[in-house]
């Protein structure tokens, strides 16, 4: 201790000589300097073992030798963005081009995400532009609004790209018809964004347990809903304002309607079609028909028609001729409440299949009821869970009324699936653009769904039940 | 001077806690600004407690949302980063303390509120904010970057005129 003592007491006889630090100085000062280091090694390892869960996930290891696909993201919103990060880590899927008439913010805020991930995509306001200029593009992404779906998809179609759109797959069924005639004029491929198609978990209670172990039954009534909370007005930062001119030549009134498009007549189809497409569509999957009647009870209760047009709340019934008989489907969405969130419920005369895109919100679980076959051998096999042992008590036993049904068992599907939710169904698009597989959601399934859904709206306004012809669902 | 003298192993120990916290920022900070788009949106709309409404008028305003994003990701970024070197360390253990105080009153442990997010323990208005708040008013309050930190080299260029001080009076460390 004196040492150093006596050394600062031997500098302050002439300090201007002497410089203020010494090696010791030095060397504490930067004594934390390798805990920088240790923390750079570990968020390098968590990174790439993070990266590592994500290749697993999506077989990148098998796939690192597959060809290169050149895309483009038409409509950078928040859409826009949630397909953007499901592709991100995508193999061997070159995001070269991104296009936007939004072009101060969302279309920066692409760029900049993509940068971050080594891309170098092109930006364009116009899309004409943009398929003009990109010629070794081989698909566009489309996740603009619902009324510019038909013509991206067209032009898109006919200048030699693959496309994969968002759904609604057009706000009328014009729009959607010539996007299939499309398709198949130009041989090229159009898978609709009905992600749940290509979904793993979906997928395996189709083929497993519907079709292979029969586990429900016949399905006799379905229902279904998207609840979702009050949510004030879509708003925008004052200095990004689009002018009006601009706003007007790609159909918007106002920056109000351009953020909140979903609510306008003309521009899309409300919380019915937004909402409630990805789910009836899986009634006609599941279902194996499509439907032959709806009734459907809607309006504009809550919000001001000002800013909604759309109804903020419908009550559907469905009613099918499946190949198995009669089946009615109920769907309600609601922007007003968010209670029980979204799921679907399929119920037949030997089980309830009770499924969601949604793992944190749902357990994910097939009932057996108490008078169906035992499913021992498929809980054996692996396909079910072993049922959850829901004890019964004594004194409520003892009072069960004898009309009262015991409550089923309930399994779980031995399915996780933890990515995010479009990924799988972005990798069987890119994948059959390669010809390795081919859509889960081609043209024809998202006009089927597409017909089904947009007669809610007509059939709210005329007040009464209205029949599908089955040649509606066709196109020719 | 004479009643703030450390010993070597107390400098260590506020050092060592220090450079934790500094870590737990600076990770907390880089988490975030290596998602895509991330976005404090959903944690301010999930406040709960007397400022709640505060929190959520932020995360409807697209404007502010921008700025309470880039403040929050590089915010927690650059404490961490000072807190490890020991670089301004007082201003960026304050800077801290007011960060976490913000994540306390989004989520407080009143009686009779239920945190939004998800917890480990059992708290009752103390919860790990607030001690993380308590470690960074002793981190404020004393000089660890003096002792090991870039603030130390800092302080000797800066401060000829006292080049007199010892250890000791530097950081309050018997030498």
């Amino acid at each position: 201790m004196s040492e150093r003592d006596d050394k600062d007491l031997r500098e302050t006889g002439n300090p201007e000589e002497k410089r203020g630090i010494d090696r010791r100085d030095i060397l504490q000062g930067m004594a934390t300097l390798p805990v920088l280091g240790l923390f750079g090694y570990a968020v390098h390892k968590q990174v790439s073992y993070e990266d590592a869960q994500i290749a697993q996930k999506l077989g990148t290891a098998q796939a690192s030798n597959l060809r290169e696909v050149k895309v483009a993201l038409l409509g950078a919103g928040a859409q826009g963005q949630v397909l953007l990060d499901a592709m991100l880590k995508i193999p061997n899927l070159r995001i070269q081009a991104v296009c936007d008439i939004w072009t101060d913010f969302n279309l920066k805020r692409v760029i900049n995400t993509l940068k971050k991930y080594k891309f170098d995509p092109h930006p364009y306001e116009d899309y004409q532009e943009m398929l003009d200029k990109e010629k070794d593009i081989e698909a566009v992404v489309i996740a603009t609004p619902d009324f510019w779906h038909a013509p991206h998809t067209v032009a898109c179609l006919r200048a030699g790209k693959h496309v994969y759109c968002e759904k609604e797959m057009s706000n009328t069924l014009e729009g959607a018809r010539s996007m299939v005639l499309a398709a198949r004029e130009t041989g090229k491929l159009l898978q609709i964004g009905h992600q749940r198609r290509s979904n793993p978990r979906y997928k395996y209670c189709y083929n497993r347990l519907i079709k292979e172990a029969k586990l429900l039954g016949r399905i006799v009534t379905v229902n279904g809903q998207w609840n979702r909370a009050v949510q004030p007005d879509l708003g925008y930062p004052k200095r990004y304002q689009i002018p009006a001119d601009k706003l007007k030549k790609y159909g918007f009134k106002s920056m109000e309607q351009f953020r909140n498009w979903r609510w306008y007549k003309g521009l899309g189809g409300g919380p019915i079609v937004d909402l409630g497409s990805h789910q009836i569509d899986i009634y006609n999957w599941f279902l194996e028909a499509n439907p032959v009647a709806v009734v459907a009870s809607g309006g504009n209760d809550y919000y001001s028609p000002e800013t909604r047009e759309w109804y903020d709340t419908a009550m559907v019934v469905y009613e099918y001729e499946t190949p198995e008989g009669k089946a009615r489907a109920f769907y309600q969405t609601q922007t007003t409440n968010s209670s029980l969130g979204y799921f679907e419920r399929f119920m037949g005369d030997q089980g309830t299949l009770v499924i969601s895109e949604s793992d944190a919100n749902y357990a994910n679980a097939i009932y057996r009821e108490v008078t169906a076959p035992a499913w021992d051998e498929w809980v054996q096999k692996g396909y079910v869970t072993a049922p959850k042992v829901v004890e019964v008590k004594e004194e409520k036993s003892a009072v069960l009324d004898v009309r009262e049904s015991v409550s089923p068992d309930e399994h779980k599907i031995p399915v996780e699936f933890a990515d995010l939710y479009h990924r799988p169904h972005l990798m069987n698009f890119v994948n059959s653009v390669r010809g390795l597989e081919k859509l889960n959601c081609p043209a024809e399934i998202g006009y089927e769904s597409a017909v089904t859904v947009l007669k809610v709206n007509e059939a709210i306004q005329a007040g009464r039940r209205l029949e599908f012809r089955p040649e509606e669902f066709e196109v020719s | 001077m004479l009643e703030q003298r450390y010993t070597h192993l107390q400098m260590i120990a506020l050092v060592v806690m220090r450079v934790l916290i500094g870590w737990h920022f600076l990770y907390e900070g880089v988490a975030k600004l290596l998602k895509p788009n991330w976005s404090a949106a959903g944690y301010l709309k999930a406040a709960k407690g007397p400022m709640a409404g505060t929190f959520k008028w932020m995360a409807d305003s697209p404007e502010l949302l921008d700025w309470v994003n880039l403040l929050n990701m590089w915010g927690l970024f650059l404490i961490g980063l000072f807190l490890i070197l020991g670089l301004l360390t007082r201003y960026a253990a304050i800077g801290g303390a007011l960060m976490v105080l913000l994540y306390y009153a989004a989520n407080p442990p009143f009686i009779g509120y239920f945190s939004s997010v998800a917890t480990e323990g059992s708290y009752l208005l103390v919860n790990k904010n607030l001690v993380e708040i308590g470690a960074l008013f002793v981190i404020a309050v004393t000089y660890s970057g003096r002792y090991v930190g870039l603030d130390r080299i800092f302080y000797r260029l800066f401060h000829r005129r006292k080049r007199t001080v010892s250890e000791q009076e530097l950081t309050g460390a018997t030498v």
